[in-house]
């Protein structure tokens, strides 16, 4: 029984926030136009987490995704005033993103610095980066192509509703996530790598490539997550992504507390992203102030981090 | 007089019994034997003593008069003291500090640390085992595993009023030292039993129960089978007592006599904590590697393994050069290794069994080296789990669910899955029961007439002599000699591994 609520205690706690606000707001919170609103509220932050499932499956974690998404955001909004095409601007954004992903990586892997002490000085550094490019200014108006903001509001008609692009491009890469992590021998090493570092490297895991290519793949996420960001508010500015990374981090913290042995899956990952963005939906619905909303969310992943088997290794 | 007596001890692990209505009474002024195999209920029994597990009935007695332990803190009241082991200790701390692990520190003036006295006593309790040579303001982590394994044993002599010390229980507590800190050990051990006090002793070194104990009880699946005088019973008839029947012999005879080509060519080679060292092994031959701990046994295992690099000379596998950059090379150019750490080196635990096995071979267990085929795996995994006898639920059971012995063969399966022509070993039987032991060594003879070559490192010269066809021994980190295995003594081998060879002795 204890078990059994450790285990699933997460997902209970889940279902009972959705039948809590299903009676508070019984006209607007279970409607299909309300869900389709909330997947799209989310899409950036699930492409952000689902990045950093991808580094925390090998034990570490990344937090410089939030000023990854700024820079990111900031580059193509930049390049768009320069007067290059829409692709060529995204493609370059991500590459910074890869690129910076890739640094962490060198100062984890190759330099062996801590985690958490690299991507503190690299979330300072894209922070930075941010400013210096743009100036310290939000970049909106006619310098962003039109074609660029529609992109976040228009969708894929789909019988009565319409499925918004950032809810479908967000779906695409929980889906190559999930591939990667559960379906290739890439994910399997990381697994062996987060589960004993030591035993995975004597059993000939590359662990440096492969920290290398963790790390540049949840710059990329983060980046385009900070470009999805700019589509749909059809701007950038140097601090728009700062508010992902605690969310992300606190999304995949979530979603180990479903799982036996505390590791990381995309899958619940996903279920620990809907709880923070159910529960902001339906609280600003109910008009609760943001700031309490804030100690709410805090409150909520501290209690199921507690309840779960993560806290289990601790307790002596 | 009876110290202690254990009575209807039961206690169960989500539904799986692991002690069964056992039984257990220790004398005062005695050095009692508590014997069995991995998962027969040993850990369980001490645990329950040491307040940290509640068992589920239990009727426990000190002089005659019932008592509970429901904490750590009852146990240590109650005059027990123990030795785990795991080598628990905080490698930032001074030694003395270590010895005071969880013991409140001296005090001056009510506040602050009395060093000068917390220094003097951990000196007392370390001198107490005879220890001169450690220093108690030492920082722990600069001491070898031995020392630190010894001053884990010295905290347990920490003279302290209030509590006084009758029962010291001691698990493993030889597995890291070396035979001279063993002797002090036992001769303390000896003392302790002569003031009155008692001492519960663990261990898998028959040879070390038979001459220390008075009196053995033996665990075998949870429950009591027999309890007596040391001297009333044969070294055979306690280990068909353990694993419940005979074993004829301890090592499995060689099969086939090692082949003529040479497999593994060693040629000037330098590293890391390794002088300058040649030696060849053949096909289908067992070299063991003899020394004392920390000779540079490790260093060569982890250099052939391709985790340290090969600073001079060079490696020959059958004859073609071999210089790996990692682990990923050796594996793949057919080098297995088993590490001497199965829990922290050799297994991911929290994984399954499956995915432990095929871990090195992903490239070849995979489609195009990218796509996993876990059906395919757990097929592969279940006949290679088979080839070892290992005993578990299924292939999707987690490493950490079994027994060490069964945690032993997972980790030779993941060995021998790719048929490597080089086996590296790194005492493979420690801390593994008597009956899984056998198993491995039948395992180590049948590679080795498939015309694997192997590399046997043990601090078990039994083990060396009983397995191997030739014996390097190692000092300082070279190879001094090697010598055939057939007609070797065990101490003229320990002689050789201290630098004394007799006939070498005689002529200077």
């Amino acid at each position: 029984m204890l078990n059994f609520a450790r285990r699933y205690g997460t997902l209970i706690g889940f279902v009972l926030i959705l039948v809590l606000f299903s009676a508070r707001l019984p006209d607007t919170f279970m409607t299909a136009r309300n869900w389709l609103n909330i997947t799209q509220q989310l899409s950036m932050l699930m492409v952000v987490a689902a990045g950093m499932t991808i580094v925390m499956v090998m034990g570490d974690f990344d937090l410089s995704v939030g000023s990854m998404a700024s820079l990111s955001g900031i580059v193509a909004a930049l390049l768009f005033t320069l007067g290059y095409p829409i692709w060529l601007a995204l493609g370059l954004a991500l590459l910074v993103g890869l690129a910076g992903g890739l640094f962490n990586g060198v100062l984890v892997a190759l330099t062996g610095i801590l985690p958490f002490v690299a991507t503190l000085a690299t979330l300072t550094m894209f922070s930075g980066a941010a400013f210096v490019v743009s100036g310290g200014k939000t970049i909106s108006g006619r310098a962003i192509p039109e074609a660029f903001g529609n992109f976040a509001r228009d969708g894929v008609a789909l019988g009565p509703v319409t499925l918004p692009n950032l809810t479908i491009l967000a779906a695409v890469v929980v889906l190559v996530v999930f591939v990667l992590l559960e379906q290739t021998t890439f994910g399997r090493r990381l697994y062996a790598i987060g589960g004993n570092i030591e035993a995975a490297h004597l059993s000939g895991v590359k662990v440096r490539r492969l920290k290398l290519i963790a790390y540049a793949l949840t710059g990329f996420a983060a980046a385009l997550g900070g470009l999805m960001y700019a589509s749909r508010v059809a701007s950038a500015n140097p601090t728009q992504g700062s508010g992902l990374m605690l969310n992300a981090i606190a999304a995949v913290f979530l979603g180990m507390t479903m799982s036996e042995q505390g590791e990381p899956r995309i899958l619940a990952t996903v279920i620990g992203v809907l709880i923070i963005g159910v529960l902001d939906n339906g609280l600003t619905q109910m008009s609760v102030d943001s700031y309490v909303r804030q100690i709410l969310v805090g409150a909520i992943i501290v209690l199921a981090v507690a309840a779960s088997s993560i806290s289990k290794s601790s307790r002596r | 007089m009876t110290l202690l007596s254990l009575e209807h001890i039961s206690k169960a692990y989500a539904g799986v019994p692991a002690l069964r209505d056992a039984t257990l009474s220790i004398a005062a002024g005695e050095i009692h034997a508590l014997m069995g195999e991995n998962g027969a209920g040993k850990s369980t029994l001490i645990k329950i003593l040491a307040g940290v597990v509640a068992p589920d009935t239990a009727s426990i007695r000190i002089d005659g008069s019932e008592v509970g332990i429901d904490s750590p803190a009852t146990a240590y009241r109650l005059g027990f003291r123990f030795i785990h082991q795991e080598l628990n200790v905080v490698p930032a701390l001074s030694v003395a500090e270590n010895i005071f692990l969880g013991r409140a520190y001296p005090l001056r003036a009510g506040v602050l640390i009395d060093w000068a006295r917390l220094n003097r006593v951990a000196g007392d309790a370390l001198r107490k085992l005879g220890i001169g040579h450690i220093d108690p303001g030492e920082r722990m982590a600069r001491l070898s595993l031995g020392d630190q394994m010894l001053v884990r044993i010295s905290s347990a002599f920490l003279s302290e009023a209030g509590a006084p010390a009758r029962l010291y229980v001691m698990d493993e507590p030889t597995a890291a030292l070396t035979r001279e800190e063993s002797a002090r050990l036992f001769a303390v051990l000896r003392e302790i039993r002569a003031s009155g006090n008692s001492v519960l002793y663990v261990s898998h070194r028959l040879d070390e129960v038979m001459a220390l104990c008075d009196k053995a009880t033996v665990l075998r699946d949870g429950r009591t089978i027999d309890t007596g005088r040391i001297a009333d019973i044969t070294h055979d008839d306690l280990v068909a007592l353990m694993i419940g029947r005979r074993v004829e012999e301890a090592y499995p005879r060689p099969i086939t006599a090692p082949s003529s080509e040479i497999a593994l060519a060693v040629e000037g080679v330098a590293g890391e904590g390794l002088a300058a060292t040649s030696f060849s092994v053949r096909k289908g031959e067992i070299l063991g590697i003899a020394g004392l701990s920390g000779s540079g046994q490790r260093h060569l295992l982890r250099l052939l393994s391709g985790d340290l690099p090969v600073k001079t000379g060079r490696l020959l596998l059958d004859g073609r050069p071999h210089r790996p950059r990692g682990p990923a090379a050796s594996w793949s150019a057919g080098v297995a290794y088993v590490p001497r750490e199965r829990r922290s080196e050799g297994l991911v635990v929290s994984r399954p069994i499956y995915q432990n096995i095929t871990l090195p071979h992903l490239g070849t267990q995979s489609l195009g080296g990218t796509w996993l085929t876990p059906r395919r795996e757990r097929r592969f995994a279940v006949q290679m789990g088979n080839d070892v006898k290992l005993r578990a639920v299924g292939p999707n059971q987690r490493a950490l669910e079994l027994s060490g012995g069964n945690q032993q063969k997972v980790v030779f399966a993941k060995a021998l899955s790719g048929a490597p022509r080089l086996l590296l070993l790194d005492e493979p039987t420690r801390g593994v029961d008597i009956g899984a032991k056998f198993d491995i060594y039948s395992i180590i003879r049948d590679m080795a007439a498939k015309g694997m070559a192997v590399i046997l490192v043990s601090s078990d010269l039994a083990e060396l002599l009983g397995m191997c066809d030739r014996i390097a021994i190692m000092r300082d980190g070279a190879i001094t000699e090697i010598a055939d295995a057939a007609g070797l003594a065990e101490d003229d081998l320990l002689n050789r591994c201290y630098g004394r060879n007799p006939s070498t002795a005689e002529a200077a």
